[in-house]
């Protein structure tokens, strides 16, 4: 029989659906193959170690002893109404909204500042993002000397006139917290204040120049145009700020512990204490699954908003 | 003599090969050591001692900061490998998982084949065995005391307080003086609180108080454990520990102590190597005393326990040579007589050694105070490690709210008692412990 001819044969639906070609095809191998060292990372230190933290959490286990208790949600039971839990929560939040104030209101202002023709702008700039490459412990050496009753931010303020402002920053209930807080964007600064400097090599200057024609100040030329355009920049110091808050522990572990009592115990050191330091893994990783689950939903909403308004 | 070169090779390869096999026979024993720069060095002279003796053996010490010690030791010892031999903590709270997981080697057989029995008080076999097993050596004794400043006392005029008016009287002077913190506490740290915790409780309700809470129907919130809160916040009302108890960690606190600025500090001889290390002959400006007697017809009960304990890893490829190195650290006369002369006092009986020794004065003088008082009966230096860890969080956070006023003695020893009974419920405290005698 002799074969019918490509060309005649009917269209099907199957034969109708878009098919890539063998150059496609081979691109898409080709992203696959530089892809896949990463995606198995991910796989193996990230998703699978999460999974694994979820299913601690439904266990009672002491981290060591091969035998867990399976306990299904009781940890997530015990955590609702655990008062430590929600104190930490609320701790949380208040350093986690510092932070972020800081970071971008502050790393905008300082960007703008820094983007102008300024003599020693280098100089700043590199001086801006030191404490960033400066390991989190070394942060926590350096405020934990500058906080001390007769350390230097006391001394400073006494030198100058304001010695009613001294306080022992770091044994005071209510100064802990934001002190810390300070201390962790001071650390982190740098980098928002880099991002918004890459946001803003994208601005026209054109927009500036028509502005000052106009009779603009130098702030409605800020407000009016420089925030506007780094909307989308914004996002991304907003998302990466609040989650290095949300994580962070090394500043607090090497300067409070979460002390004074628990003026600065976050979720992050509440998890250590109760997971490592008593050895009770599974309700701290319970305490780990809430953070996750806090830190995404408090992104998702933000980024949600964000796209809602950029629409 | 020709020399043949066939025979030069076979000489050649009969020395690689003898090489080869004597590097093989040597044994490679790895050693955590958890600890604060400078505290633990004298480990370092007594693996020297050990292999200068066993040739064939190469110790390995390394040192690990207190903070970070037992997150990197406990993943190692769950994942199969670690140190052969490690210190670690004692007591109902940090061991018990990881005896109970099987991570730790029975000591028992060498406690009897060495003879430990000896050697180690019943006190620190109770702390360091459960089941009828010793898992842990001691490493060694550590007293609490008042370590104080001679120069700042002798410029004052004061004495040794003999009564607690007198003590109070002395703080007063030095209030005066201008030392805004008469006793450096290094509450941010927490830890260092409880160790005047510990003191008060004991003091408050006797040894054999504190043994009936610890392994009877007692309770914390009985009334002496209450007198002891109450007095701990009354003295942080007063200023003795500064205008910020909470405000100073450990580090600065000694800082402070050792450079005059703090006359007096409630610690452990811990501090002395360092500060030999440190201030040389200067150590001979500080001096201890045991606190004077804080009610009527209470006793001076010296505090006793041990720093850590010295475990063996269960997977250890070289357990009896392990084992050889605990007995030859701790057991040995001259190993003995060298931890004595760093300042580190070994448990057991001393008597023979002592006289021989040069303890450095500091830690002579706490000695004779504590064998001095000893016939009154020791208390616990640091219940936090004879306590669950879950309580030890309580109590670091009630300890500081007690220092800033903000908790009712009423209320720490109410919160401490309820952590205990679920401690105890979920059978988490210490049990009396001891080796069976089979």
């Amino acid at each position: 029989m002799a074969a019918r001819p490509m060309a005649s044969r009917p269209m099907t639906a199957r034969s109708r659906r878009w098919s890539p070609n063998r150059r496609t095809r081979q691109a898409w191998l080709t992203a696959a193959l530089f892809l896949f060292p990463a995606i198995a990372l991910y796989l193996v230190f990230a998703f699978i170690p999460t999974l694994e933290v979820f299913e601690y959490s439904l266990n009672r286990w002491d981290g060591i002893s091969p035998d867990r208790e399976w306990v299904g949600l009781g940890n997530y039971d015990r955590l609702f109404s655990d008062r430590i839990f929600w104190e930490a929560f609320v701790n949380t939040i208040e350093w986690t909204a510092i932070i972020v104030v800081i970071n971008v209101g502050l790393g905008v202002v300082l960007a703008a500042i820094l983007a102008r023709k300024i003599k020693g702008r280098i100089f700043f700039q590199t001086c801006m993002f030191i404490p960033v490459i400066q390991a989190p412990i070394t942060t926590a050496i350096i405020w934990r000397w500058m906080y001390q009753p007769n350390g230097a931010i006391n001394e400073g303020l006494n030198a100058i006139g304001l010695g009613f402002l001294a306080t022992p920053w770091l044994g005071d209930l209510t100064t802990a917290l934001p002190a810390l807080a300070i201390a962790h964007s001071w650390s982190t600064l740098g980098l928002s204040i880099v991002i918004f400097l890459a946001g803003l090599q994208a601005v026209d200057d054109e927009l500036y120049d028509a502005a000052k024609i106009d009779g603009a100040t130098p702030i409605q030329a800020f407000w009016y145009i420089t925030l506007p355009a780094l909307r989308p920049v914004t996002a991304v110091v907003f998302v990466l700020t609040a989650t290095a808050a949300f994580k962070a522990f090394d500043l607090i572990w090497g300067t409070t512990q979460g002390g004074p009592i628990r003026a600065t115990e976050i979720l992050a050191t509440y998890m250590y204490k109760r997971g490592v330091l008593e050895n009770n893994y599974g309700y701290g990783s319970a305490v780990a699954v809430a953070l996750l689950v806090i830190v995404t939903v408090a992104m998702a909403v933000y980024l949600y908003m964000q796209a809602r308004r950029d629409d | 003599m020709t020399k043949s070169p066939i025979g030069l090779v076979l000489a050649a390869t009969a020395l690689s090969a003898t090489l080869a096999v004597s590097a093989l026979a040597q044994t490679e024993i790895e050693i955590w050591v958890g600890g604060e720069p400078g505290t633990t060095n004298i480990y370092d002279d007594l693996a020297g001692a050990y292999m200068a003796a066993n040739p064939d053996v190469q110790i390995n010490v390394t040192k690990v900061g207190s903070d970070l010690f037992n997150p990197v030791l406990v993943p190692s010892l769950s994942g199969g490998e670690g140190p052969d031999v490690f210190m670690y903590g004692t007591g109902p709270g940090q061991p018990a998982a990881i005896i109970n997981g099987g991570l730790v080697a029975d000591l028992t057989p060498y406690y009897r084949q060495y003879g430990w029995d000896t050697v180690i008080p019943e006190s620190i076999e109770n702390t360091t065995s459960s089941d009828g097993r010793l898992w842990a050596v001691g490493n060694q004794v550590e007293n609490t005391a008042m370590f104080y400043n001679r120069a700042i006392f002798d410029e004052l005029g004061l004495q040794v307080p003999e009564t607690w008016a007198d003590f109070e009287a002395a703080v007063d002077t030095l209030i005066e003086a201008g030392y805004t913190t008469p006793i450096g506490l290094g509450g941010a740290d927490r830890w260092p609180i409880s160790h005047w915790q510990s003191m008060l409780f004991g003091r408050f309700a006797s040894p054999a108080g504190v043994e009936e809470v610890m392994f009877g129907d007692g309770a914390w919130t009985e009334e002496p454990y209450r007198d002891a809160a109450a007095l701990l916040q009354e003295m942080a009302e007063e200023g003795y520990f500064g205008p910020s108890p909470v405000a100073n960690g450990y580090a600065e606190t000694m800082d402070s102590f050792w450079a005059g600025d703090i006359p007096m500090t409630f610690t452990g001889p811990w501090i002395v190597p360092p500060a030999i290390d440190a201030l040389g002959d200067g150590i001979a400006n500080f001096g201890s005393f045991q606190l004077p007697p804080m009610a009527d017809g209470q006793a001076i009960h010296p505090t006793e326990d041990i720093g850590s304990g010295w475990y063996i890893n269960a997977n250890t490829e070289h357990l009896d040579i392990s084992a050889d190195i605990l007995d030859f650290f701790f057991f040995d006369d001259g190993s003995r007589l060298m931890l004595l002369n760093d300042g580190t006092i070994p448990i057991g009986p001393l008597t023979a050694l002592l006289p021989e020794s040069s303890l450095p004065p500091i830690m002579a003088e706490l000695r004779a105070q504590i064998d001095s008082y000893r016939p009154n009966g020791t208390i616990h230096a640091f219940l936090d490690t004879v306590t669950p860890a879950s309580m030890t969080n309580v109590t670091y956070d009630g300890l500081q709210a007690l220092l800033l006023g903000v908790m009712t003695p009423e209320q720490f020893v109410e919160a401490i008692q309820a952590e205990w009974e679920v401690a105890k419920a979920d059978g988490a405290i210490l049990m009396p412990g001891g080796v069976a005698d089979n």
